[in-house]
C-alpha cells in the first residue's frame, strides 16, 4: 500500500496547474482533496507520473450568486460548502445530498468538484448536480469550456474531462424562486456514509393550485453513472403528486434503470428501492413545497 | 449499570483508573511498527492471483536489479531452510510453510517475499517478479470440497476432509424416539474475523555472535517461541521474544506464526534486521486470520411443555486452505455443546474440510459465538413451534442455580451461575415490557419490529482440551500460567508476566491482584513483560483465561511472598509465623500488634541482613508461581468426554430492532445484556470489552463477511466491502451486572474476553426473525445485510 513513485507540484493558479497538466502529456492528476484519489495511489489503481496539487489555489474555493446562476470553485471543501448560506439557502438540494457524503472528517478534505470529477456512480454530489442541471467548467491550455451535466458522467469513473483538463467552477441554475419549491434527497446505504446502494434526488416546485410546475428526478448508485428520470418528470408535471402519481414515477424509475448485482445488492434490490427512495424523496419535496407555499 | 463493588475486598471490583490509559490515551504505546534497529530491510509480498495453481516458474531478475532490492525469497528456498509449520491435527501430509511451495492454494497467498531497503522499494520490485502460473481446479464452497470427486486443496493429503468425528454423549436416539415433536433446521454463519487497526507486524533481529534471534512482534499466540524456534530449526534458548510489545487489537487473529518464520528466516539469512509488516490488503487476504465459516445442521427433539431432550448437531466448518487453529474451533464448544440449559443428549458431528480460501485464525471465543448462534435459534424456533413464550421457554429449560456444579453430556462441569436472575435482570435493564409494546404499536403502525433474546455461555480459564480431544498423539493436560514477583531493596514492587498483552490490561490485572493479597496500593506496583527467555512457562491471553490464569498466578505469587514477609517479621519478633499477623506489608504479634516489624524493615532484612532472616530462606524477597489450569490435568475419554475450559461466565441480551420494509436496514432501537463472569477485577475492563464484544457481534450478525465469488476470488478485500460496524451503527448499550462467583479460582473471577460478542449475533438474528415472524418469513444465515433482508421481504409480497 506504497503509491508507485510520481512527481509532485504545488501551483498557486488554474493556469499553473494547466501547464502542469499540459507538460505531463496526460499522465498528471489533480490532487485536490485526494480522498479518493490517495487510497487509489496506495493500492497502486492509479499511476499518474505528475500529482498537481490545487489545494493552495484560492480562485478555485469560492461560493458566489448572481445572474441567475450560484458558482461553486472546484476546489471548495465539502464542509464549506454545506455550511455555505448561498448552498443552504439557493442549493438546498445541494445541501441534503451533502449531508450524505462520507463522514465530517473526510468533508473537512474532500472537494466538491473532486467527487464530481472522480465520477463515482453512487456519489450523492453528482447526483444531485444532474439532478439541478449544473454546468461544469473546464480550462486546459488549450482554452475554456463548458459542459452540460448531461453530458460529462460517460460511465463508472469517468467523465468528459480530457487528461490536460482541470476542472475549475460549478455554475447550477438558481432553484426556482418564490414558495411552492421543495426538494428531497434519500439514499440508502449499507452504514452510515457507505457508498449508496441507491440514492434519489428530487427537486420541484409547486404552483398556488399545489399541482406541479416543474420536476427534476435523478437516481445514483443503479448503473454506471447518476441517472435523470426524465420519463417520471414527464408523468408529474401538472398533477398534484397524489399517491397513485408518485407510484407511476417509481414505476418509471423501476422500469429505466439498469442496475448490476454486487456484494452487496441484487440488481431487483437496487432496482426496487431506487423507485422506492424516489417517491420518498417525492414525499419529501412536496410536503417542504407545500409548506414553503403556506 | 450497576457494580454492586464486592466489600470483601479493597481493590478487587473497585472502580479504578487502569495502569495502561496513560500511555494508550496519551499515544504512548510501543508497537511493533515503532521498533526501528539500525540498517533494517523491509519485505513486501508477491501474492498469487489464482485460488488453485501451480507454480512454474519464479524470475525475479528484473526485481533483484532495482537498487536498494537484498533479495527475493521463493517457497521453495524457504522450505529448503526451515521446517513446515506446526498442525494441531495428525495430518502430515498437509503441510504448511509461510510461502507457498510448488503450488498457491488461494488468492493472496505469498508466493515470493521480496526484501529491500524501504517497503516502498520492496513493493516496486514486488511488481517485477514474474510467476508463470498453471492455474488449476479449485473448490470454494464447503458442501462441494466434502464431495469426494472435488479437487483436493492438498493432493498429496488426497481430499479436503481434514477431520470428521460424530461424537454422541447419551441416548440421543431413543431420547429423539421418545420425544413428542421434532424440528430441522439449517444455520449458516458466514466468514468474518476481528479485523484489528494494527495488522499483524514482526521485526527479527539475528545475532550471529550470540546465535540468538530477537523477535518484536504483535501477537497473541500460545507457544510462539516455541514454534518459531521449531520451525527455523533454532533451539529453543535461540529465540528471544519480547512480550513488551503492545499490540494494537487482535481478539485471537494476531498469530502471524507465518510471518515470523519469514522475517527470523529473512533476517538470518541476509544478515540484517527484518521487518515484516502487512499492509491492509495483505492482511485481508493473505494473512491467514480469517474466522469460522460454518454450516449447522440442527434437529431438536422436544416435548409439548417445551422442555429439550436432544440435540443433534452437524457442523461443517470450511477451514480455508490450511488448518491453522480452524478444527478446534469446532472442538472448543464441545465444552458447552448444550449451552446453559439442561439438556440430556447431544449427537455432534464435527467436521473440517478444506477450499482455495483463505486460512482461518483463531477468533474470539474460539467458535463459540457461530455455536451460540445456532443454539439460540433452536431454542427460538422451539418456542415458535410450540407457541410457548420465547423468555418462558428458555426459564423451564435452563440450568437452575441449586443444579451447579453441572455435568453436560460431553463431560464438562459448569462451575456456578444463577441464569434465571441474570435473564430477569436483562429483561428489567432493557425494559422488556415496554419493547413488547413498542413492537407490537410499530406492528400495528406498519412497521416489521421485533424483539431479541439470548442466553449464552462463555466458556473461560482456557485449557486446550481439544487439542488431545481431536487428536489422540496430543497428550497435552496443562496450560499454565505464570507469574512472578520480587520486592527491591527499597520496598518497589515489580510483577512479571511471561506473556504480551493485545489490550486486555493484565498491567491492571495483575496490580490490582498483588496490592489485594500484599495490602499494597496497586498504583505504586509495577508490571513488566518479560522476554521468552526469562519468562517463567507462560501460555497468551487466549481462551478467556487471563483473570483466571494470570490473576490466578499473580495471586499465588503474592500469597507466597505475604508468607516470606509474615515468616521474616514472625523470625525477628521471635514468634512462630501462626502467631504472627500480616498486615499492608507489616507483621505485627497477633496478641500484641504494637509489637510490629514494618515493611521496609522487613524489606532490608531481606536485602542486608542475612543474619536475622529465618534460617533457610533465600536472600532478597521473591517469589514465582506457575498456575495449572482449574480442573485441567485430565486426558479426554475414549467416547470423548472431556473437561473444557474450567468456568462458564454467562450472558443474556434483550434487543429491539426495526426493519425497513423496502430498504432492508435494521436499525437497533435498544439493547440491554446482564452479565455474569463472577467477580470483575477491574469492572471498567469487563464494561469496555462487553461494549466492544457488542459491537463486533452486531458486525457478524449484520454487516461483516468475507465474501468469495464462485472462482474463489475474494469480494471484500478491503474496508471498501468489509464493513465493520461503526460508532454511527453501534447503539447504546445498557449493561447489568450480575455476580455468582467461581469456587474454583482466586478470587470468584471467570472470563470476560469474548462477553457480548458470544451472545449478540444470537441475539440480533433472533429480533430480526421475530420481525420477519409475522411475514411468514425467517433467516438464519448471518450476516442479514439490507441486501439479504430486503430480497427476502420484497419475496413474501
Amino acid at each position: 500500500m506504497k503509491a508507485a513513485e510520481f512527481d509532485y507540484v504545488r501551483v498557486a493558479s488554474v493556469e499553473a496547474a494547466c501547464r502542469a497538466l499540459a507538460e505531463a502529456g496526460g499522465d498528471g492528476k489533480i490532487l485536490a482533496g485526494g480522498q479518493t484519489l490517495v487510497p487509489m495511489l496506495a493500492m497502486r489503481l492509479l499511476r499518474p507520473t505528475l500529482l498537481v496539487d490545487v489545494n493552495r489555489v484560492a480562485s478555485l474555493q469560492v461560493i458566489v450568486a448572481g445572474g441567475g446562476e450560484i458558482v461553486i470553485g472546484a476546489g471548495t471543501r465539502q464542509s464549506d460548502a454545506l455550511a455555505d448560506e448561498i448552498v443552504r439557502r439557493d442549493l438546498p438540494l445541494l445541501a441534503k445530498a451533502l449531508g450524505f457524503v462520507g463522514h465530517v472528517q473526510t468533508r473537512n478534505r474532500g472537494t466538491v468538484g473532486g467527487s464530481i470529477a472522480n465520477a463515482d456512480p453512487a456519489a450523492e454530489i453528482a447526483l444531485a448536480a444532474l439532478a439541478l442541471d449544473c454546468e461544469i467548467v473546464a480550462q486546459s491550455v488549450r482554452g475554456v469550456r463548458t459542459i452540460p451535466i448531461a453530458r460529462f458522467f460517460q460511465g463508472a469513473m469517468t467523465t468528459a474531462l480530457a487528461a490536460d483538463e482541470c476542472l475549475v467552477e460549478l455554475h447550477f441554475p438558481a432553484a426556482p424562486s418564490g414558495g411552492g419549491r421543495g426538494c428531497g434527497f434519500h439514499e440508502v446505504a449499507s452504514r452510515h456514509s457507505d457508498f449508496a446502494l441507491a440514492a434519489a434526488a428530487v427537486q420541484l416546485a409547486l404552483d398556488g393550485e399545489g399541482a406541479c410546475r416543474s420536476v427534476a428526478i435523478a437516481v445514483g448508485g443503479v448503473g454506471g453513472a447518476p441517472l435523470r428520470i426524465d420519463a417520471a418528470t414527464e408523468r408529474l408535471r401538472g398533477t398534484t403528486l397524489a399517491a397513485e402519481d408518485l407510484a407511476a414515477a417509481a414505476a418509471i424509475v423501476r422500469e429505466v434503470v439498469e442496475p448490476a448485482s454486487d456484494l452487496h445488492a441484487s440488481a431487483d434490490y437496487r432496482r426496487r428501492v431506487a423507485g422506492a427512495l424516489v417517491e420518498r424523496a417525492l414525499l419529501d419535496a412536496r410536503s417542504e413545497a407545500l409548506a414553503g407555499r403556506n | 449499570m450497576s457494580a454492586e463493588p464486592n466489600s470483601a475486598f479493597r481493590y478487587i471490583s473497585r472502580k479504578r483508573r487502569t495502569k495502561e490509559d496513560h500511555r494508550f490515551l496519551a499515544g504512548n504505546g510501543r508497537y511493533v511498527a515503532d521498533i526501528a534497529l539500525p540498517r533494517m530491510l523491509h519485505v513486501a509480498l508477491v501474492a498469487s492471483p489464482y485460488p488453485a495453481a501451480h507454480i512454474l516458474s519464479i524470475d525475479a531478475s528484473a526485481a533483484l536489479a532495482l537498487p536498494g532490492v537484498k533479495a527475493v525469497v521463493t517457497g521453495d528456498e524457504l522450505a529448503s531452510g526451515t521446517d513446515a509449520l506446526a498442525s494441531g491435527l495428525d495430518i502430515p501430509k498437509v503441510r504448511r510453510y509461510p510461502l507457498a511451495v510448488g503450488t498457491a492454494r488461494y488468492v493472496g497467498e505469498w508466493v515470493a517475499a521480496v526484501v529491500a531497503e524501504s517497503r516502498a522499494l520492496a513493493e516496486d520490485a514486488a511488481e517485477l517478479v514474474e510467476v508463470e502460473y498453471e492455474p488449476l481446479p479449485s473448490v470454494s464452497d464447503p458442501e462441494a470440497a466434502l464431495d469426494p470427486s472435488s479437487p483436493p486443496v492438498h493432493a498429496d493429503h488426497g481430499s479436503n476432509l481434514l477431520y470428521r468425528r460424530k461424537f454422541v454423549w447419551g441416548p440421543v436416539d431413543e431420547d429423539f424416539a421418545a420425544a413428542e415433536h421434532r424440528i430441522e433446521f439449517r444455520a449458516r454463519w458466514n466468514r468474518n474475523a476481528t479485523v484489528p487497526i494494527e495488522t499483524f507486524g514482526v521485526v527479527a533481529s539475528w545475532d550471529p555472535t550470540a546465535q540468538l534471534l530477537d523477535v518484536w512482534a504483535s501477537i497473541q499466540m500460545p507457544k510462539f517461541p516455541d514454534q518459531l524456534a521449531k520451525a527455523l530449526r533454532l533451539p529453543g534458548n535461540g529465540v528471544r521474544v519480547h512480550f513488551d510489545v503492545d499490540v494494537g487489537g487482535s481478539y485471537g487473529v494476531k498469530r502471524g506464526i507465518k510471518h515470523s518464520v519469514l522475517a527470523g528466516y529473512l533476517a538470518r539469512r541476509l544478515g540484517r534486521p527484518v521487518r515484516l509488516i502487512e499492509d491492509r490488503l495483505e492482511n485481508m487476504r493473505g494473512g491467514d486470520a480469517h474466522g469460522p465459516d460454518r454450516i449447522f445442521d440442527m434437529a431438536v427433539a422436544f416435548d409439548s411443555s417445551g422442555i429439550i431432550r436432544s440435540l443433534r448437531i452437524r457442523a461443517l466448518d470450511d477451514v480455508g486452505a490450511h488448518a491453522g487453529r480452524a478444527p478446534f474451533q469446532l472442538g472448543k464448544p464441545i465444552g458447552a455443546i448444550v449451552g446453559p440449559y439442561r439438556i440430556a443428549s447431544v449427537e455432534y458431528e464435527a467436521i473440517s474440510v478444506t477450499t482455495n480460501k483463505t486460512p482461518q485464525e483463531a477468533v474470539r471465543g474460539f467458535g463459540q459465538s457461530p455455536t451460540n448462534f445456532a443454539l439460540e435459534s433452536a431454542v427460538d424456533r422451539v418456542a415458535r413451534h410450540l407457541g410457548i413464550d420465547r423468555i418462558e421457554l428458555r426459564r423451564r429449560n435452563l440450568i437452575r442455580h441449586d443444579e451447579f456444579p453441572y455435568t453436560i453430556p460431553s463431560g464438562s462441569t459448569y462451575d456456578s451461575g444463577d441464569y434465571h436472575a441474570v435473564l430477569d435482570k436483562a429483561l428489567a435493564a432493557g425494559g422488556y415490557e415496554d419493547l413488547v409494546r413498542r413492537r407490537d404499536a410499530a406492528r400495528e403502525a406498519g412497521k416489521i419490529a421485533g424483539v431479541g433474546i439470548a442466553c449464552c455461555l462463555e466458556p473461560s480459564g482456557g485449557n486446550s482440551a481439544f487439542e488431545p480431544l481431536f487428536n489422540p498423539k496430543n497428550e497435552t493436560t496443562t496450560w499454565m500460567d505464570s507469574c512472578s514477583i520480587k520486592v527491591d531493596l527499597y520496598g518497589g514492587i515489580v510483577a512479571m508476566m511471561g506473556t504480551s498483552s493485545s489490550g486486555q490490561g493484565h498491567e491492571t490485572l495483575v496490580s490490582t491482584v498483588v496490592g489485594e493479597v500484599l495490602g499494597r496500593d496497586p498504583e505504586t506496583i509495577r508490571v513488566v513483560h518479560s522476554d521468552s527467555l526469562s519468562a517463567l512457562p507462560s501460555n497468551s491471553p487466549v481462551g478467556s483465561r487471563m483473570a483466571i490464569m494470570l490473576g490466578g498466578a499473580a495471586a499465588g505469587a503474592a500469597k507466597k511472598l505475604k508468607a516470606t514477609i509474615t515468616a521474616i517479621g514472625a523470625h525477628r519478633l521471635g514468634v512462630a509465623p501462626e502467631a504472627a499477623e500480616y498486615r499492608d506489608g507489616d507483621v505485627m504479634l497477633a496478641s500484641d500488634p504494637g509489637r510490629r516489624l514494618t515493611f521496609d524493615q522487613i524489606v532490608e532484612i531481606a536485602h542486608r541482613k542475612f543474619h536475622e532472616l529465618p534460617p533457610g530462606l533465600e536472600p532478597g524477597l521473591q517469589s514465582a508461581h506457575v498456575m495449572e489450569v482449574p480442573t485441567g490435568g485430565t486426558l479426554p475419554t475414549a467416547d470423548g468426554r472431556v473437561q473444557m475450559y474450567p468456568c462458564y461466565a454467562f450472558e443474556a441480551h434483550v434487543v429491539y430492532l426495526e426493519i425497513d420494509r423496502i430498504t432492508g436496514k435494521v436499525a437497533i432501537g435498544r439493547y440491554a445484556v446482564g452479565h455474569d463472569c463472577g467477580t470483575m477485577i477491574n469492572p471498567d475492563i469487563v464494561h469496555g470489552m462487553t461494549y466492544g464484544g457488542i459491537a463486533h457481534g452486531i458486525g457478524a450478525a449484520l454487516y461483516e463477511r468475507f465474501a468469495y465469488d464462485g472462482e474463489g476470488q475474494l469480494l471484500s478485500g478491503s474496508f471498501m466491502d468489509y464493513l465493520i460496524p461503526s460508532s454511527h451503527e453501534v447503539p447504546d448499550i445498557t449493561i447489568a451486572d450480575h455476580c455468582t462467583p467461581s469456587p474454583l479460582t482466586s478470587f470468584g473471577q471467570k472470563g470476560s474476553g469474548e462477553a457480548g460478542y458470544l451472545g449478540a449475533p444470537a441475539a440480533i438474528a433472533g429480533a430480526v426473525n421475530d420481525a420477519l415472524a409475522p411475514l411468514g418469513l425467517s433467516l438464519t444465515e448471518l450476516p442479514m445485510t439490507p441486501g439479504v433482508l430486503g430480497d427476502l421481504i420484497a419475496g413474501a409480497g
